[in-house]
């Protein structure tokens, strides 16, 4: 048995795919490819593969990362080039790596995740920029942000600022702003960009529409005191 | 080209749906092309990513290097607000190209319900709805699949109409289209009709003139324009085997409804079952040869990733080399971890045996249908199939394994009586009643699903006065009384959509301006419960001053021209109402498949004939 841990992207073309869709695209390529997958055992065997991370409808991802299993050793380089091949073309492969050994699984030790998002301005003049700038450091110095997640499962309070890994920054340009903020992932759960967005506009009169933010991942991470990793790199 | 706002698909349930991409589109450079089709499905994206007929379409279309083809669907009210709010157009998801640019729009037509949404579609893409206010600078709007086969209530809005299969006739148009446009549009409109009237199952309607009897009833349709044949017959394709197959289908993102390989074994099927249109209007079968169908099931799964091949036909049991097609099926794929799945089963136990077969990678429930509860009301219907077919079958599979069973039946159907509505009950309860006997223990689920008959054009009971919808109510009623078994669970169709799906499934075409009225009260997504608007139809019928109940509850004389008496699907008009009379008789009618003609007309009409490969392949 053979096992890969993958990095791949999520390109901006299928932005508004799920992930599950995202997964069940990812499975049907591994399928084209014939590479001899293993399964699990069972009445119902499915293709081992699985995920860092869960990435929402509407965000794109420059770096996700995937654990594929085969039933047979391979050469993480043809690997590579044979998965890609059946790739749609809004996923690419970007690097391959074999784990050796036993180690934990992707999901249990991916603990960040850095965002990038832009937003369009609206009326593109001082007062706006200054809103901008004046939002994102009221929301670093606060020390406490309460959102209300609203689910089919029910309403839940969360802070999102013990989420965050460090101060967001922004840069201003001319037709939109640039917001970068690193978030973290926990066993208690997370929260998502698009929240921390929403939270801007309506607790820090952020001046822009958080519907119209385009988003997206840059990449995860695994932070060991206070040095990030790429899951790559790990192991 | 549209470009869609971040914004707006934030705010819209599965964006996916607008954006395309998907694997195996074909985008090509509309400008360096000949002609433009945009080939579109007047439901929402899920549905229409489904189609078969479609996927055909684009397929031929696109093999040609001077023709595009581009897929199109009806946005979802969120997303149709946006569109209006924002004057997007409705665009193909290829090329995001505005329909209204496109040299011809087709449309295929699966049930009468979804006609509303046609016209709200040619409304957002900025094309006249009236064929009569649109000219050579619109698209050709046309329109095929079943409801072709009576499109009168469509003729308004519809340019032309393509009967039966079109895979030979899309070219022919197309190459009429090129024509045409080559010829600096000769004629302009009227021009490239006439043309393609021609051409063998083209209907254009506005070619014929419709005259009434004082008592509302056709007196007579009459060809008003010399290029117009006085009967249109549907084309087929006379060796499917040979007929071009899709086997590069576009894979899609979202779970759509039927996403897995499909395999379509045959055309037509020949049982005879007098309620189906289906059975007239794909005759005869036609067969694919078992060795065609491994070398495509290869190709699409190769070309695609799925995990399941769907056998699929009207009555894939029925393929006279299924256990040859299973095993080889099963052989190559099963190693991979792709199943292979029978979407209807026959009831009988062979077709037990063969689910086991390819149930082996896969377990999920069977499902049967008897259509009536009683042996005299299977026999009125033509279902041949008895009371100990369906006890074997059941006892088959509960002996394999099974335990969960869904029985469709139908109410509302010739000749019907509470007893024969009292008889889906005590089906119902013999299916359980097995299993315990069977098991000797309780354990079944068995589900009840009871459809309300609707009359359709081009078979035995297009003369029959539908059941009104009261009548169907309390038909309901009666069997939810009797299904008290917390192990049966029953569900059953709103009586209002099949009321009005009875009138537009033999309307003609003073139905025209019922539609236009509703659909400007905001009519659309008829098919979907939630959005299905029964009051504004009703004030539709009464503001155009037509009488629903003149087309669906009516009782048809025999010699009364139907809306459709025009359009031919080769089956003879005598033999459907021979069928009628010997339904009422409660008489049986043979399957032809197996050499016993029974003289429907459509093997000499169509210069085809049966093709079955049992012991020649």
């Amino acid at each position: 048995m053979t096992k890969f841990r993958v990095e791949i992207t999520k390109g901006e073309e299928i932005r508004y795919i799920s992930h599950l869709d995202y997964a069940r695209t990812i499975e049907r390529a591994l399928r084209r490819s014939k590479l001899p997958m293993a399964y699990s055992e069972g009445f119902n065997p499915h293709m081992k593969f699985s995920f860092a991370s869960a990435l929402s409808v509407g965000v794109a991802s420059q770096a996700e990362y995937m654990e594929v299993e085969l039933k047979e050793p391979m050469d993480a380089a043809e690997f590579s080039a044979r998965l890609a091949r059946t790739l749609p073309p809004a996923i690419t492969v970007c690097r391959v790596k074999e784990v050796v050994g036993k180690q934990p699984a992707l999901m249990a030790i991916v603990n960040l995740a850095v965002y990038h998002l832009a937003v369009p301005l609206e009326n593109k003049d001082e007062v706006e920029r200054d809103g901008i700038n004046r939002a994102i450091r009221e929301f670093n110095a606060a020390l406490e942000v309460l959102y209300v997640k609203e689910s089919p499962k029910g309403r839940r309070e969360i802070d999102v600022k013990q989420y965050m890994a460090e101060d967001a920054t922004v840069t201003v340009g001319q037709e939109k702003a640039e917001i970068m903020f690193s978030i973290r992932i926990t066993p208690q759960g997370s929260v998502k960009p698009g929240e921390v967005l929403k939270v801007l506009v309506k607790e820090f009169q952020f001046p822009g529409k958080s519907e119209a933010a385009v988003i997206t991942r840059l990449g995860l991470y695994v932070e060991k005191s206070k040095t990030r990793f790429s899951p790559l790199e790990m192991g | 080209m549209v470009k869609l706002e971040a914004s707006w698909l934030d705010q819209v349930t599965k964006p996916a749906r607008y954006t395309g991409n998907e694997l195996n589109m074909v985008k090509k450079d509309l400008l360096a092309v000949e002609t433009t089709f945009a080939l579109a499905f007047p439901d929402v994206y899920e549905v229409g990513r489904s189609n078969l007929g479609l996927k055909i379409l684009y397929h031929i279309l696109n093999c040609r290097a001077d023709i595009a083809a581009e897929w199109v669907f009806a946005p979802w009210t969120d997303m149709e607000s946006i569109m209006r709010e924002n004057h997007v157009p409705l665009y193909t998801i290829e090329n995001m190209q505005p329909v209204a640019d496109f040299d011809v729009l087709g449309f295929t037509l699966q049930y009468e319900m979804s006609y509303s949404n046609i016209l709200n579609m040619l409304d957002l893409a900025g094309i006249p709805l009236l064929a009569k206010d649109r000219d050579e600078t619109h698209p050709l709007v046309i329109a095929g699949g079943p409801c072709a086969f009576n499109a009168e209530p469509l003729a308004d809005f519809i340019d032309f109409f393509v009967l039966g299969e079109a895979e030979e006739s899309i070219l022919e148009i197309a190459d009429t289209v090129i024509s045409w446009k080559k010829s600096g549009r000769q004629g302009g409109k009227s021009g490239v009709l006439a043309k393609v009237a021609a051409i063998g199952g083209v209907y254009v309607p506005s070619f014929y003139t419709v005259a009434y009897h004082e008592d509302g009833t056709i007196a007579n349709i009459t060809p008003n324009h010399p290029a117009a044949k006085p009967m249109v017959t549907k084309r087929i394709v006379e060796d499917l085997d040979k007929a071009p197959y899709p086997t590069k289908p576009i894979v899609p993102y979202l779970d759509v409804i039927h996403d897995r390989v499909v395999l379509e074994l045959f055309r037509g099927c020949s049982r005879g079952c007098r309620f189906c249109q289906a059975g007239i209007i794909y005759r005869p079968v036609r067969e694919r040869k078992p060795e065609t169908l491994l070398k495509l099931a290869k190709e699409i799964v190769d070309n695609t990733g799925y995990d399941e091949i769907s056998l699929t036909s009207l009555s894939s049991a029925d393929y006279s080399c299924l256990h040859q097609l299973v095993g080889s099926l099963m052989n190559q794929f099963k190693s991979q971890g792709i199943s292979v799945s029978l979407p209807s089963l026959r009831i009988d136990s062979f077709s037990i045996q063969l689910a086991q077969e390819v149930q082996q990678v896969r377990k999920s429930g069977l499902t049967f249908a008897p259509e009536a509860g009683t042996q005299r009301l299977r026999d009125v219907i033509n279902k041949g199939v008895t009371e100990q077919n369906l006890e074997d079958a059941v006892s088959a599979a509960f002996e394999s394994g099974w335990s969960t069973v869904k029985l469709y039946f139908m109410i509302g159907l010739p000749t019907e009586t509470d007893e024969d509505v009292k008889g889906i009950a005590d089906l119902a309860y013999k299916v359980l009643n097995l299993y315990k006997t069977i098991k000797g223990r309780r354990g079944a689920k068995v589900t009840v699903s009871v459809a309300s008959f609707v009359p359709k054009p081009h078979t035995a009971f297009q003369w029959f006065g539908q059941n009104a919808p009261g009548e169907l109510a309390r038909k309901q009623q009666l069997l939810k009384s009797l299904l008290r078994d917390r192990s049966i669970s029953y569900n059953w169709h709103d009586v209002e959509i099949s009321y009005l799906e009875g009138v537009f499934s033999r309307g003609d075409r003073r139905l025209g301006a019922v539609l236009l009225e509703a659909w400007r009260k905001g009519a659309k997504f008829d098919s979907w419960s939630e959005h299905f608007k029964y009051d504004v139809w009703m004030e539709a019928f009464r503001q155009t001053g037509v009488d629903p109940e003149f087309y669906n509850l009516r009782e048809r004389q025999k010699n009364e021209v139907l809306p459709w008496a025009h359009i031919s699907s080769g089956v003879d008009r005598q033999f459907l109402w021979k069928e009628y009379q010997t339904a009422v008789a409660e008489g049986f009618t043979a399957d032809c498949r197996h050499g016993q003609c029974s003289d429907c007309g459509v093997c000499p009409t169509l210069g085809v004939e049966v093709i079955d490969w049992e012991g020649k392949a």
